[in-house]
């Protein structure tokens, strides 16, 4: 059947609690209202108000219950309403759900979901892609995909997990997209990226929303010759190394693409790796598109000129294959 | 002593009236509150409950005094009374002999493991510091002591001797401290940052202060779905209080009745900052009213006390009436940790607690007092304590380093490391009665 983005994850979750009578929900106004978004729109007529808990505005606490109730064998699902919110958990996060198992062994199965990126005009503070925080944490993983058979085959895998699992949902892509998902049950691996599409010039690796970017920007450049791969990563942290060096030893150029700023941004860590494992594949120098080194202005202006567009990687992919 | 010193300035830092202190003729623990002092509203009474059979008053201010060679120097000094006798053990409603005498075993345990670790650090066999919990050895084993196996728990850094009644052994806490490879995190956390999820109901604390609150919170809630009301203590200090998450913690739980019984660990001292510098209410119990949960104090060096206030929260917990706060009021009789000499604490207020040393106090109540125990049963269960740290001390001293590698792997659960199932039962759930419709988020806008 052919759903949206949101739709689903909508259905990935509510199949999860259908399954599994120990996963539950929590976050800010997802009970009767549904949540900020309607990803759980009618869960709480469904499940009942003891699964699908309307929180008070505490990050803290709502990671740290979550964590807590995981700890008694619970799978607990927590909403953030905006990721840009979840520097609120931060040291819930980094430091009493990330270090657990290594630690003291306890095992924490909880996911941490909810929206973020830009090019909604939602100003600084709701138009956040605050991934790499995380990534740079070790014991989280840190899950963000661009299409709707992804975004339902990972959060079922982010919710069956025994590892905390970080989920970015791209806001952008909620409604905008729509995608074929199987009626079956079926499962997306954690840390394993997909090709978007086949190419032989050049390898674009990106991940959420700029995958569409890339796609678009490769309609544009298959008429000028240019034929794009793009690797869509799906998973940010753990990196599929193995799919990254594949692709580089195919096309032997590099563009990485992400929303997120440049400096200290996803883009650094792959260039290390590519350098690591691929330097002698390597036709030219790896090339980053990146987000400003700012925050998200509002002014559709001002954003349009901080967000990667699909101009930017048609000029950078021309630039790179006259290399 | 007998020198008059001139009158110091005070500072303006915790120098402000705390909160209640209302009109002439009040009694001690009687406040009348009004916030605008127009007569013409309802005013609103509260109690808290205080077991206490003492109600010491004094406060620490910081005072500039000006030396003889005319330099300024700032420190703490203490006014009020300091000379009040010391109070009887309060009976307990709940104790009987051979509780009271467990309690008071645990507590010695408590104390000698304390002394022998301090005795590990001064022969260079602990890594980094050594945290003490002195005078405070009442609070941490009375509590431990009113729960129930299935209840959970988590300690703070100087609660050791709760890790004792849970079923720790004081070699566990000494590995902690010397980095052993079979510590219970196997070298790679230190002091008391360790749990068991399986069998003790243990969560292992962080060094951040108060996040175990949300957490145990968490536990609590857990347990509920899994159909369960389990009473999760834990302990926070009149400065751990001071973080946002203690609030965010403990109003979660009063939101959602979940059965967390919070220690407020009140001993004076946040390493060098007074609570006059922590907070500016009268008593940190007071706080429960805030939060809308019962709230009480007793004297934390008094362990009647502080395990008859445990066992009424935790049997409101397993009753499924939500959460209690209990001020245990003390004081830090080290520094914060084995580094510090806490020189900035002014030294009656060390005369003052010492006289209500928890184990002094309690073996003249189960000895002189109850008769409990006979001076010679007495000594032979010291002799005993002391012997059973003695060979604690013995293992975890000759047990083995880790080897570097061992600092690899474990940062996830993977490869079937951990089958995690719902502990108290498969939780209850409604049966499907709505299919999976797909509502207004399926419209595809563009």
């Amino acid at each position: 059947m052919l759903l949206t983005y949101l739709e689903a994850i909508r259905q990935g979750i509510w199949e999860e609690m259908d399954r599994d009578p120990t996963v539950f929900c929590l976050g800010e106004d997802i009970g009767i209202y549904g949540g900020a978004f309607k990803v759980t729109d009618g869960f709480i007529d469904r499940f009942g108000p003891e699964r699908v808990i309307d929180t008070p505005i505490a990050e803290s606490a709502i990671v740290g219950a979550a964590f807590g109730a995981s700890l008694t064998g619970m799978r607990p699902v927590a909403e953030f309403q905006f990721m840009d919110f979840i520097g609120c958990a931060f040291n819930q996060i980094s430091n009493m759900v990330a270090k657990t198992h290594y630690l003291w062994g306890a095992p924490a199965p909880l996911v941490l979901r909810g929206p973020s990126g830009g090019y909604v005009h939602g100003g600084p503070f709701h138009s956040q892609n605050p991934e790499m925080w995380f990534v740079h944490n070790p014991g989280l993983k840190v899950i963000c995909p661009a299409t709707p058979y992804d975004a339902k085959g990972l959060i079922k895998a982010a919710i069956r997990d025994n590892n905390p699992c970080i989920f970015f949902e791209h806001k952008y892509l909620y409604r905008r997209i729509k995608g074929e998902v199987p009626a079956e049950d079926y499962v997306v691996p954690i840390g394993k990226a997909n090709i978007a599409r086949q190419g032989r010039d050049l390898s674009i690796i990106t991940y959420a929303a700029m995958v569409h970017i890339a796609l678009e920007a490769a309609e544009v450049l298959k008429n000028e010759g240019i034929d794009l791969e793009i690797l869509d990563l799906r998973t940010v942290s753990p990196l599929d190394r193995e799919a990254i060096v594949q692709t580089v030893k195919k096309t032997n150029k590099v563009i990485i693409l992400h929303e997120h700023s440049r400096t200290g941004g996803l883009a650094g860590e792959i260039a290390a790796v590519i350098n690591e494992e691929a330097f002698d594949d390597l036709d030219g120098p790896i090339v980053r598109i990146a987000g400003l080194d700012s925050a998200v202005p509002f002014s559709p202006p001002q954003e349009h000129h901080y967000l990667p567009k699909v101009e930017d990687v048609v000029r950078e992919s021309r630039r790179l294959k006259a290399y | 002593m007998g020198t008059k010193k001139p009158k110091s300035k005070n500072s303006s830092n915790g120098n402000r009236p705390r909160n209640g202190r209302v009109g002439p003729g009040l009694r001690p623990g009687q406040v009348e509150r009004s916030s605008t002092g127009s007569p013409n509203h309802d005013l609103r009474t509260y109690s808290i409950p205080d077991y206490r059979l003492e109600h010491p008053d004094f406060a620490v201010r910081q005072a500039i005094e000006t030396g003889k060679d005319g330099a300024e120097h700032v420190r703490y000094e203490v006014e009020g009374d300091l000379d009040a006798p010391v109070p009887p053990v309060r009976d307990s409603k709940y104790l009987d002999k051979q509780q009271s005498i467990e309690i008071y075993r645990y507590m010695l345990l408590n104390r000698k493991m304390e002394t022998a670790l301090e005795n590990l650090y001064k022969q260079g066999k602990v890594v980094g510091g050594v945290y003490f919990g002195l005078g405070q050895e009442a609070c941490s084993c009375a509590s431990a002591y009113a729960l129930d196996k299935d209840d959970w728990f988590a300690p703070m850094i100087r609660n050791q001797g709760s890790l004792l009644v849970r079923g720790f052994g004081a070699r566990d806490i000494m590995m902690q401290y010397m980095a052993k490879a079979d510590s219970p995190t196997k070298g790679r956390d230190g002091t008391a940052h360790f749990g068991d999820i399986e069998k003790r109901n243990t969560v292992s604390p962080i060094s951040m202060l108060g996040d175990l609150i949300p957490v145990l919170s968490g536990v609590a809630l857990g347990a509920r779905l899994q159909g369960r009301n389990l009473a999760v203590m834990t302990y926070i200090g009149d400065g751990g209080q001071s973080t946002g998450v203690t609030y965010e913690g403990i109003n979660f739980a009063a939101v959602q009745n979940l059965g967390l019984v919070l220690f407020v660990e009140s001993n004076l001292w946040a390493y060098s900052t007074p609570s006059e510098m922590q907070y500016r209410c009268q008593d940190l119990a007071e706080r429960a009213i805030g939060y809308g949960i019962p709230g009480v104090i007793v004297d934390g060096t008094d362990a009647c006390q502080v395990y008859d206030a445990a066992h009424e929260a935790v049997e409101r917990a397993h009753r499924g009436e939500g959460p209690t706060l209990i001020e245990a009021k003390m004081m830090r009789m080290k520094g914060h940790a084995i580094h510090d000499a806490a020189s900035y604490v002014p030294k009656p207020m060390f005369d003052f607690w010492r006289k209500r040393d928890p184990i002094a106090r309690f073996e003249n109540y189960l000895v002189k007092n109850k008769k409990w125990l006979t001076p010679k049963e007495n000594q032979d269960l010291i002799a005993e304590v002391e012997a059973e740290i003695d060979a604690e001390r013995e293992i975890a001293v000759n047990s083995p380093m880790p080897t570097p590698e061992s600092a690899e792997g474990g940062v996830f659960c993977e490869n079937g490391c951990h089958e995690i199932k719902p502990k108290y039962g498969m939780p209850k759930v409604k049966k499907g009665t709505s299919g999976f419709k797909q509502t207004e988020a399926a419209v595809h806008l563009k």
